[in-house]
């Protein structure tokens, strides 16, 4: 079949607010191919992880949901839950930040596997118990049969997630989504975990949307990027294009606050001065705004920036670089 | 040289195993020097026993062996400890849990004074005042709740409730890893300045060898309540000798590195 598994085209996802809606999802447009990886990366309130449930159809139910959206061709807004429930996990899956509160403590994981793997596939216990230990070993785990009797309290963070993860290969998706699934481990248990997601995107062909608030870690994951403030996509490309190019004023002021392992006080980190914008509040112009050093006056105030080329396939959507290019950056 | 400011000796710490289970040795015989006006990093994943070692130094755990000492002198009864406590203030990671929900932040930020009968009551929203501007916070602050700040305001408050006893010693635990990037930089850069200002010793703890490197003057790795390695930031970080800080680094992402 042909067509890209996920298409956005001004995906919008708002809140009801006093003066009208709030979109905390606002106007995201994307491709994704199968098999290639999406890292999104953005700020808590950046809807990041309102824009990932929105794909799983598991936003809350006061959002409401607009523009377009679909999943091989099909659109998947205002689907009935009847209609989720097969995508939900058997084509699309989801690895959450907490490992413990995404596991059922009272259950084996083995149980909870099998469970996921017989919502999906009318199959005898024998078979669910084969695919359980299937999908332990793909997620890393060592002696996977004898895991299946342990509980998720026996197990450390790490082995958790990996639990989690092998739950969501367990009725074979297509795409699996990973919100901040790194972020509460241990360093050596993070690179771990991102390195599996990697390798299951390589030798099963899985597409993964990889959330995160680290740059570096996006680079780490590879494939394309998608910078997101207050909502709003400010610039997509190649991972690494992005981050050795960063062309808007939000992403370059990122990278100047993120320490690296070279970073000394000799240097000083330049903290992007004020907050990020309540939700919904940002109306039209730039997002970015009230935080640029840049604003274009008698624009950015006034009308939201649309796609400016930075290089192939590298986009940027701000009202300075279309009017100056690299020269006007700060 | 002179004393150092705060020096832990030969820290063994045991806890006993709970409903029968095995004991856990959380320390085994880590020293740790901290010298005035300098930071110190302290850098271990989970059960390295760093957060262990930062509540023996304030004396909040008690040590099953070895001995704290505050500029030369051991830390033993409770009224020494009670004066060490005005000196060397600890900082949480989790603004929120360490801030009472329904107590004004101006009150929080009095507390301390009251609690060490430090100023006249009727001098202590002066001080509070002062505080929040050094801080980089609004006088309004005063009347809020921990619940109407931002993760960034609320670390500022907590870094402000810390410094009102005017300690000499700053044990930051994991401050800044639970805020955004452009947050933990505002703060890390907060910090920086208010060590400056006040002359304050840091022991500054993190899993985050980034951080660790931006803040630290000298950097001591632990590993399963042990220190591992131990030297200048630069040492560590440049030509690391132990093989777990070398795995420690080589696990933290690095935009600069070339994709595997």
């Amino acid at each position: 079949m042909s067509g890209p598994l996920v298409r956005a085209e001004g995906l919008t996802v708002a809140f009801p607010g006093r003066d009208g809606p709030r979109p905390a999802v606002d106007g995201v447009s994307l491709v994704l191919e199968r098999g290639q990886s999406l890292v999104i990366a953005g700020e808590s309130g950046s809807g990041k992880s309102l824009l990932c449930r929105t794909l799983l159809g598991i936003q809350p139910e006061t959002a409401a949901v607009s523009g377009r959206l679909e999943w091989k061709g099909r659109s998947l807004i205002g689907l009935t839950e009847a209609e989720w429930r097969p995508l939900r996990g058997g084509s699309i899956a989801m690895v959450f930040q907490d490992p413990t509160a995404a596991l059922n403590p009272l259950l084996t994981v083995g149980r909870q596997i099998m469970d996921a793997v017989r919502a999906h596939r009318r199959c005898s216990g024998a078979e669910a118990r084969a695919r359980a230990i299937e999908v332990l070993g793909l997620a890393g785990l060592p002696e996977p049969e004898r895991r299946l009797a342990s509980y998720p309290f026996e197990l450390s963070g790490g082995m958790r997630q990996r639990v989690a993860i092998a739950l969501a290969l367990s009725a074979g998706p297509e795409l699996i989504i990973a919100d901040e699934a790194t972020t509460n481990l241990d360093v050596s248990i993070q690179a771990q975990i991102v390195n599996l997601l990697i390798r299951l995107r390589r030798e099963l062909g899985l597409a993964l949307i990889f959330v995160t608030h680290d740059l570096d870690l996006a680079a780490e994951v590879g494939g394309e990027l998608m910078v997101i403030y207050a909502g709003q996509p400010v610039e997509t490309g190649e991972v690494r294009q992005v981050l050795a190019d960063p062309c808007h004023p939000y992403t370059r002021g990122l990278l100047r606050s993120a320490p690296t392992l070279r970073s000394t006080r000799a240097e000083p980190l330049r903290p992007i001065p004020g907050q990020a914008p309540r939700l919904g509040t940002v109306g039209a112009g730039a997002p970015f705004r009230d935080r640029c050093s840049v604003v274009v006056e008698g624009l950015c105030a006034l009308r939201r920036p649309g796609w400016t080329e930075a290089g192939p396939g590298h986009r940027v959507a701000c009202h300075r670089f279309a009017r100056d290019g690299r020269a006007g950056l700060p | 040289m002179n004393a150092p400011i705060l020096h832990a000796v030969a820290i063994e710490k045991v806890f006993a195993g709970r409903r029968g289970g095995a004991a856990v040795q959380a320390l085994k015989g880590v020293s740790a020097v901290l010298h005035a006006g300098e930071t110190l990093g302290l850098v271990g994943e989970s059960g390295s026993g760093k957060t262990t070692l930062a509540r023996i130094l304030i004396g909040i755990e008690q040590p099953t062996a070895g001995e704290v000492r505050f500029r030369g002198r051991p830390v033993r009864s409770r009224a020494e400890w009670r004066a060490v406590r005005r000196e060397v203030q600890y900082v949480f990671q989790d603004p929120f849990t360490a801030l009472c929900p329904t107590m004004p932040i101006g009150a929080a930020l009095a507390e301390p004074l009251a609690i060490h009968r430090l100023c006249p009551p009727a001098e202590r929203p002066g001080q509070v005042e002062r505080m929040l501007g050094l801080v980089g916070l609004d006088p309004g602050m005063a009347r809020r709740l921990p619940s109407q700040l931002s993760g960034g305001q609320r670390q500022r408050v907590n870094l402000a409730r810390a410094l009102m006893l005017e300690p000499k010693v700053l044990i930051c635990d994991e401050i800044v890893s639970g805020l955004d990037v452009s947050v933990q930089a505002q703060v890390l850069a907060l910090l920086v300045e208010l060590q400056r200002k006040l002359g304050l010793s840091l022991i500054f703890i993190s899993h985050d060898l980034r951080v660790i490197r931006y803040m630290s003057d000298r950097v001591q790795v632990m590993l399963l309540g042990e220190t591992v390695e131990e030297g200048s930031a630069a040492e560590v970080f440049d030509a690391p000798r132990h093989s777990y800080t070398r795995a420690l680094l080589a696990a933290i992402p690095d935009r600069n590195r070339a994709p595997a």
